[in-house]
């Protein structure tokens, strides 16, 4: 606050302005403590399990040896990423990664801002209500099971699906095993298990839109579905912008436990992906250190996809992340 | 568990005054000596101070192990994440004096010649005499343990006993059907198509499952029945020993034409449909709903499923011989194999590194190795005619191997050598009659692959082709049984791309490592 009692302007120097700083800097803290307390579990969260595991990614530059130590393993330059590049399995796991995280993003993004806008039309409460907690449902339940019900549910013989295509008059196909199948079964099952919960964010959005806007529409006579595409899709618009960017930084993150269950030998073709590879190839022989590059490969990708995004956002709608 | 080990630390102690056990003549060190001990291995996560094993041992040897096991699972019935555990406690920075757990070998034959263990060639030598003999009588065990450095850094679990697996069938089908067991393959196939068609479960339904298996790759194994070969030891999708010549099963003529062979059977749904999603459920589940006819699995536990005849009337479960090949060969690939890479070494911290040498010998002594195998003489077993038998209320007190288990026997993270006698008293008449079955053909067994340790330059040839070869012969060997591609039609292609993989130069490390390893 400038001090607007005294009449001359006083000539403050550098060492008064940063006591002057200080001060404020102390008081707020002072003042606004229990808010910071509560940040507090979360930086904790950040530093223990992101910062500070950064300090190992060095061994993706190392011969690494856990008895050697971080410290005591000897430096062998961009070895691993030759390695890396080098593997034609490897390249095939970038690109099932990057198509399966495109349809992800193809299909599964907009399924729960569909969902959302249709469970806002819904007039009825109980109904609602239900028709939300069923949609939800499925997140709350563990991949594993999950792949269990994928596994029966496209089973050749007691299968659901081809229990359906037999009365059809169709052949079963045994779905699981064949490599152009895999990905829409693995994309389905994730929008079947997400889409629901997914849609909370942007029902939130749709709640904290104006209600005078609906209100002057009516009195302008638009019909439900104008309201729809005049109103509550670009109120909510910032809402999917956000949430698309961040989905952009996560697209190298596909949900492996799932592909793990759910592949096979015969489906590699076209499931594998750089984490059940990285798995594979890294964690199960022990090698930690090329692991490591893998993990930072994907890192560094999933930075540059972010970055780009986020800056597209900013220069064409004015809605970033930063 | 609680209350068990309660119960048998209470037994412990009631038999602790036991006056055999007291002359004094395997006691190590006088004034006792404790040394701590990670052991976390298949069959238990943790050690336990009370075993009665432990507490005779204790008494025996002057020995007290502490437990300080970190990583162990305590929560599931099957301990898994053995090797995390290993790498957590190394990356803890503190190996304790005696690390035992299952797959040890790999783990201390990288780290042992960084300075994690001690290597113990000398050791043995000089203080474990019941070691030594051992290995003076089966130098290619000896072999086999050892690390690129010529050293040996664990003492392995010795399993005993010859059969592992065996073929399985549904006897009372073959006799519905009127049908002979099975000689041949073609014979065997002609079974397995009478069991899809003729409707030996008579619930009129065409649902019989003519051969399935719990885990997948058995599936692959039956190219044995065309000359063929699949797996090359214990491991899945190993490779193989032939003549002193590394090789491996996926590139042979047999089994080009077994793969062939299996598609076909696999169209003609001689072989479970959902073999590769069925998982380990499988033989639990076809066989109670009266629908699967013939597996390849073990024998005490598949044996066990004839107590179904309770359910399903006439049930009858039994092993037969391999099918002979077209060439007329029967072999049995799979058999216990003679040496674990689990078992225990010496952390490089360790200040009595001679009196734990000893203590890993006495193991190996007559008592010791008794102990290791059958528990407590008159707690668990008595000896009768100079042979340990357990005792009927130990025989009755639920699964043999667990009980055994839970007293501090039979331990994989322990270095002892088994007695297959601990297991026979306990197989129930199926078992028996199948091993006895399976003796009458003396050339049944082939030579198991026993592995190799790798320098660092061999290391990374093998991390760098293998795994990516593996994937491919497996891609395409599942592609081929579905019916995705033929085999006889890419059989070139799928060698070429193997060799483009750098399949040569893997061949060539594993050979070298071998011929450094088995003397060539």
């Amino acid at each position: 606050m400038v001090d607007q009692t005294s009449s001359p302007p006083k000539v403050r120097t550098d060492e008064a302005l940063k006591t002057d700083r200080l001060t404020r800097t102390l008081d707020h803290f002072r003042r606004e403590w229990q808010i910071y307390a509560m940040l507090l579990p979360t930086i904790i969260w950040f530093v223990v399990f992101l910062y500070k595991p950064m300090y190992g990614l060095q061994i993706a530059f190392k011969d690494y040896s856990i008895f050697r130590g971080v410290q005591g393993s000897p430096w062998i330059g961009l070895e691993h990423f030759q390695t890396l590049f080098a593997n034609d399995s490897f390249i095939r796991a970038v690109r099932n990664t990057i198509t399966i995280s495109f349809y992800n993003l193809l299909f599964g993004f907009p399924a729960p801002i569909i969902l959302a806008l249709m469970f806002n039309e819904i007039l009825h409460a109980t109904y609602k209500r239900t028709a939300q907690t069923i949609v939800y449902l499925p997140h709350f339940i563990s991949s594993v099971i999950i792949a269990g019900i994928v596994i029966t549910a496209f089973s050749p013989t007691v299968g659901v699906i081809n229990t359906v295509l037999g009365w059809l008059g169709m052949d079963s196909i045994y779905f699981l095993t064949q490599p152009e199948w895999f990905r829409p079964i693995f994309v389905g099952t994730g929008i079947w298990q997400e889409a629901g919960f997914g849609s909370i964010v942007f029902l939130a959005a749709i709640a904290g839109v104006n209600p005078s806007l609906y209100e002057s529409a009516v009195v302008d006579g638009a019909n439900r579905w104008q309201m729809m595409w005049k109103i509550t899709i670009p109120s909510i618009l910032p809402t999917i912008l956000i949430m698309l960017i961040i989905r952009i930084g996560n697209v190298m993150e596909v949900s492996f436990e799932l592909v793990i269950l759910l592949y096979q030998p015969a489906t590699y073709e076209t499931a594998d992906v750089v984490n059940t590879w990285v798995y594979r190839q890294g964690l199960q022989s022990g090698q930690y250190d090329l692991a490591a590059a893998a993990g930072l490969f994907n890192a560094v990708v999933a930075f540059v996809l972010v970055m780009t995004a986020n800056t597209l956002s900013r220069r064409f709608s004015r809605t970033s992340l930063w | 568990m609680k209350r068990l080990s309660l119960i048998a630390g209470a037994l412990a102690t009631t038999m602790m005054a036991s006056p055999v056990l007291a002359d004094g003549h395997l006691r190590i060190s006088e004034e006792p000596i404790e040394l701590t001990i990670q052991m976390n291995h298949a069959r238990y996560p943790i050690y336990e101070e009370d075993w009665p094993v432990e507490q005779v041992a204790r008494e025996l040897t002057g020995i007290h192990l502490i437990n300080d096991t970190v990583g162990a699972n305590m929560r599931t019935d099957e301990n898994t994440g053995r090797t995390e555990a290993l790498n957590l406690m190394l990356a803890s920075g503190n190996i304790p004096d005696i690390v035992g757990s299952s797959r040890i070998r790999d783990f201390v034959n990288q780290y042992g010649p960084e300075g994690a263990f001690v290597p113990l060639n000398d050791l043995i030598a000089e203080h474990a005499p019941n070691i030594a003999a051992y290995y003076a009588t089966r130098p290619d065990i000896e072999a086999a343990v050892k690390a690129s450095d010529g050293q040996m850094y664990y003492i392995p679990y010795l399993p005993d006993g010859k059969y592992g697996r065996a073929y399985w069938i549904r006897t009372d089908w073959l006799d519905k059907l009127g049908l002979d067991m099975p000689e041949t393959v073609e014979e065997y196939e002609a079974v397995l198509r009478a069991f899809k068609t003729q409707d030996p479960n008579g619930n009129g339904l065409a649902d019989e499952v003519p051969f399935f298996a719990r885990q997948w790759p058995e599936v692959v194994r039956l190219v044995t029945l065309w000359d063929g070969r699949a797996h090359g030891s214990d491991t899945y999708h190993d490779f193989m020993i032939e003549d002193g010549k590394i090789g491996h099963g996926y590139v042979g003529e047999g089994y080009r034409e077994g793969i062939k062979n299996l598609a076909r059977w696999y169209d003609e749904g001689l072989i479970d449909a959902e073999i590769f999603t069925r998982g380990s459920s499988a033989r639990d589940f076809l066989l109670s709903e009266n629908l699967g006819g013939s597996t390849h699995d073990w024998f005490a536990s598949t044996s066990g499923y004839n107590r179904l005849s309770a359910d399903i009337d006439g049930f009858e479960f039994k092993a037969f011989l391999p099918p002979a090949s077209p060439s007329g060969r029967r072999i049995e690939e799979h058999r216990r194999i003679l040496v674990k890479p689990d078992g225990w070494a010496i952390g490089f911290e360790n200040e009595h590194v001679v009196e734990t040498i000893k203590y890993f010998d006495f193991w190996f002594t007559e008592e010791g190795r008794r102990l290791a195998n059958f528990g407590v003489e008159g707690m668990h077993y008595d000896m009768i005619d100079g042979k340990a038998i357990f005792k009927q209320e130990f025989l009755d007190a639920g699964p043999v191997n667990r009980s055994l288990y839970q007293v501090g026997a039979q331990l994989q993270g322990r270095g002892y050598f088994q007695d297959y006698n601990y297991e026979i008293q306990w197989s129930n008449e199926f078992a028996l009659e199948g091993i006895a079955l399976y003796d009458t053909m003396p050339d049944l067994l082939i030579p198991d692959f026993l592995g190799v340790a790798f320098n660092a330059d061999e290391q990374k040839v093998y991390d760098r082709t293998w795994g990516t070869i593996r994937d491919y012969m497996l891609e395409r060997q599942q592609s081929w049984i579905l019916g995705n591609g033929d085999v006889e039609a890419d059989w070139d292609g799928y060698i070429a791309q193997i060799k483009s993989m750098g399949w040569d130069e893997l061949i060539g490390v594993m050979q070298s490592a071998y011929d450094r390893q088995y003397g060539g």
